[in-house]
């Protein structure tokens, strides 16, 4: 079985690799299928993985397998161990699942691209690095996979590496991203520390006795993961990086943005909440941070108008809920949303693909309309996606929304305050996205419609429209897996790994629900009478609240905040440095150095003159000298 | 011991000595550079032998003679290159030879 997880995770890096070896020998057509049927390869490895878990006892679901030892510090010894148990397959199955569907969309968005070789490796060493992540079976190898997912994200979003901004935003991921890592490093040495070892076992084993004893310490730990699971999973006051990385082509943003790498926070917080449920602060910090995060997003996506950005917002939003949820201790809530909002938003990123590329590159909604008429099918995805993302029943959104809702009701205080900022997210949900459905598919064809679409038979390439009718599928029937009242299949599962710390009654259970649908189809109702149909009100409000629409298209001012705080600080500090130091002393000391040499070398070199006669008198009168020398001093 | 002492060997042999290094530092021709040379190894033997015979001790007269096999290949070695030298028409005058400057 192990054996098994192994091909799973090595088959995409074999892919990437060959890749990287045969250069131009392969054929572009063959480049996408090699890493459509690498990822396939895991994703078949992890359902078989699967199966086998199930066979088992549930208390002895939990292997670990090591290949060698990866390093040896003193005490210290960390294996290049992966474990297989059921939190690590459930994230195996959604990233290679997704990433399956998602990689061969990519074949048909990206045909024709002069450097779709590149593209197809980069993608293939994110899956690799994103399984490493979940699979890994000690916190260091898990930081690896950590860092190289950040890595591939930084090598995707500028892949268009002739367009500025996508440099820019490449570069600000990064940033952001490294400073996460930095925090997990941090709190990974206190875990040295205190426990002289990595692996998940031996941590979370003596974790209560260890690391327990001292409060600050369990907090700082806490507190290094949260801040690795903020930065990569978008959540304020870390998350300016991602709206920018929609540069990135838009399987990208499927993939990385919206279904996996942004979740890997909601999955490092259900991995280690041991180490999180010995700091409860901490843990109640990520869930304000989860409620803060799905709230301003929520607005801010309101007034977007790139409909990529409108979705990365979004996408904010939800893994906002997820957060709330692990904050609460509702893990497995948090994770089955994960899954479910894998698939809808994928779903809604693969659709406003089929948008872009059927107008040749446009991403402004401003500038689409109507396009309802011409892209049947494309809507139809889109609805699907809409409707499962603002949780109407019975699609996938609504189960997984609920359950973190009904979960968070049984959370105390802080709990009643969190489903509060939930349904206020719940109402934004439905409001923004139907706003962008509207907008896009309803309403008059602008100019630039009717100049720049092109009509293709069945709305897009054949490998660009089937990912889109399986992820629609399974959008609407994904929340099944578990039911409110009935049975709840992804917490079960996962209650051998991370057994949750609240458990919602019956009447919790039923209240969140209704309360949660009649929000959305009241926030529906406002979207239909604000967009739905002709009218100024948009503009009105706009003109009434000027300062209100401003705050939000300048994204409430994180950028420029940032920008004044430490960008550019940062850059006049270089600059001075450079001014400073650089040029006078650094570069000055070589350009002397260098020129000195060059000076006392020309005046050396005259001395050979060629003439023999001379060298000969230079050795006699040495010589002589010599002679006179030892003579006299004897 | 009959004849002159060390010392006047030694005198006649600095002379030779100084008189060959002059020919080399002076002296344009290889030729006579070459013969100069000659006289400076020469010279060199005189000393050898004089302090062989003071000494009673043959280990000088062994050494000038190992001494007289260098000069001969020396001699064999420089004649040969003075002879193509001249085969190729290059001027035989050694402040003209400065192609190994630095």
């Amino acid at each position: 079985m192990t054996a098994a997880a192994w091909l799973a995770l090595f088959s995409p890096l074999g892919a990437a690799v060959a890749l990287a070896v045969l250069g131009d020998r392969i054929s572009r057509s063959r480049a996408g299928l090699l890493v459509s049927g690498s990822v396939l390869v895991s994703f078949v490895s992890s359902a078989y993985v699967l199966a086998r878990l199930l066979s088992e006892h549930p208390e002895q679901r939990s292997h670990v397998s090591t290949l060698w030892t990866w390093l040896s510090a003193g005490d210290l010894q960390v294996g290049f161990e992966i474990l297989v148990d059921p939190l690590s397959v459930f994230m195996m199955l959604v990233v290679s699942g997704v990433g399956f569907l998602i990689v061969s969309y990519a074949t048909g968005y990206m045909r024709g691209d002069d450097e779709e070789r590149r593209y197809h490796a980069y993608k293939a060493l994110f899956v690799f690095s994103m399984l490493l992540l979940v699979q890994s079976g000690n916190l260091l190898l898990l930081l690896v996979g950590w860092g190289m997912v950040g890595l591939s994200s930084y090598l995707l979003i500028n892949f268009w590496h002739q367009r500025r901004s996508a440099v820019a935003a490449g570069k600000k991921a990064f940033i952001v991203n490294a400073f996460g890592d930095a925090t997990v490093a941090l709190g990974l040495f206190l875990v040295i520390q205190r426990v002289g070892a990595l692996d998940f076992a031996t941590v979370f084993g003596s974790a209560e006795a260890e690391i327990g004893r001292s409060n600050t310490v369990a907090v700082l730990i806490a507190l290094g993961l949260l801040g690795g699971a903020a930065a990569k999973s978008a959540q304020v006051p870390l998350h300016t990086w991602l709206p920018d990385a929609m540069e990135g082509p838009t399987p990208v943003s499927a993939l990385i943005h919206a279904a996996t790498m942004v979740t890997a926070g909601v999955y490092l917080i259900a991995r280690t909440h041991v180490l999180f449920e010995l700091a409860p602060v901490v843990l109640h910090t990520a869930a304000v941070l989860g409620g803060v995060t799905l709230l301003v997003a929520g607005v801010i996506a309101l007034v977007q108008t790139d409909i990529k950005r409108v979705i990365a917002y979004s996408t904010m939003s939800q893994i906002g809920y997820m957060f709330v949820a692990a904050g609460v201790g509702a893990y497995g809530a948090g994770m089955f949303h994960l899954m479910t909002h894998a698939f809808f938003k994928a779903l809604l990123f693969m659709a406003a693909g089929l948008v872009i590329h059927a107008l040749a590159g446009e991403q402004d909604i401003r500038r689409m309309g109507g396009l309802g008429r011409e892209l049947p099918r494309t809507t139809r995805a889109f609805l699907i996606g809409t409707l499962a993302l603002a949780g109407v029943p019975p699609l996938a959104g609504f189960f997984s929304k609920d359950e973190i809702l009904a979960n968070t009701l049984d959370g105390g205080p802080l709990g009643i305050v969190l489903f509060v900022f939930g349904v206020a997210g719940a109402f934004l949900t439905a409001m923004y996205s139907f706003r962008l459905l509207f907008v896009v598919f309803r309403g008059k064809q602008s100019e630039h419609v009717q100049h720049h679409l092109h009509r293709e038979p069945n709305e897009g390439p054949l490998s660009m429209v089937w990912p889109v009718g399986v992820l629609a599928v399974l959008a609407v029937v994904g929340g099944l897996v578990s039911v409110p009242g009935g049975w709840h299949a992804v917490d079960t599962w996962l209650e051998p790994v991370s057994r949750p710390l609240v458990h919602p009654a019956g009447w919790m259970e039923a209240f969140s629900p209704i309360l949660s649908v009649c929000v959305a189809l009241l926030g529906i109702a406002v979207a239909w009478r604000l967009w739905g149909q002709a009218s100024d009100l948009p503009t009105a409000l706009a003109r009434r609240y000027p300062l209100a629409t401003v705050a939000l298209e300048r994204k409430l001012y994180f950028d420029e905040v940032y920008d004044a705080l430490l960008v550019r600080p940062a850059a006049r500090l270089a600059v001075t440095l450079e001014r400073v130091v650089e040029r006078p002393i650094v570069a000055g000391s070589a350009r002397a150095t260098a020129g000195g040499i060059r000076g006392l070398a020309s005046r050396v070199a005259a001395t050979q003159s060629g003439l023999l006669r001379v060298y000969a008198l230079v050795v006699a009168v040495g010589l002589a000298t010599l002679v006179l020398v030892f003579i006299s001093v004897r | 011991m009959l004849g002159p002492t060390v010392a006047a060997y030694l005198v006649l042999s600095a002379i030779l000595f100084a008189t060959g290094a002059a020919g080399v530092l002076i002296r344009r021709s290889p030729l006579i550079v070459l013969l100069a040379l000659e006289l400076m190894l020469n010279a060199g033997n005189l000393a050898l032998i004089a302090f062989a015979r003071q000494h009673a001790d043959s280990g000088g007269q062994v050494f000038a003679l190992a001494v007289m096999v260098v000069a001969a290949t020396e001699v064999v070695v420089g004649l040969g290159l003075i002879v193509a030298m001249s085969r190729k028409k290059v001027e035989l005058d050694v402040d003209a030879l400065t192609e190994l400057e630095g």
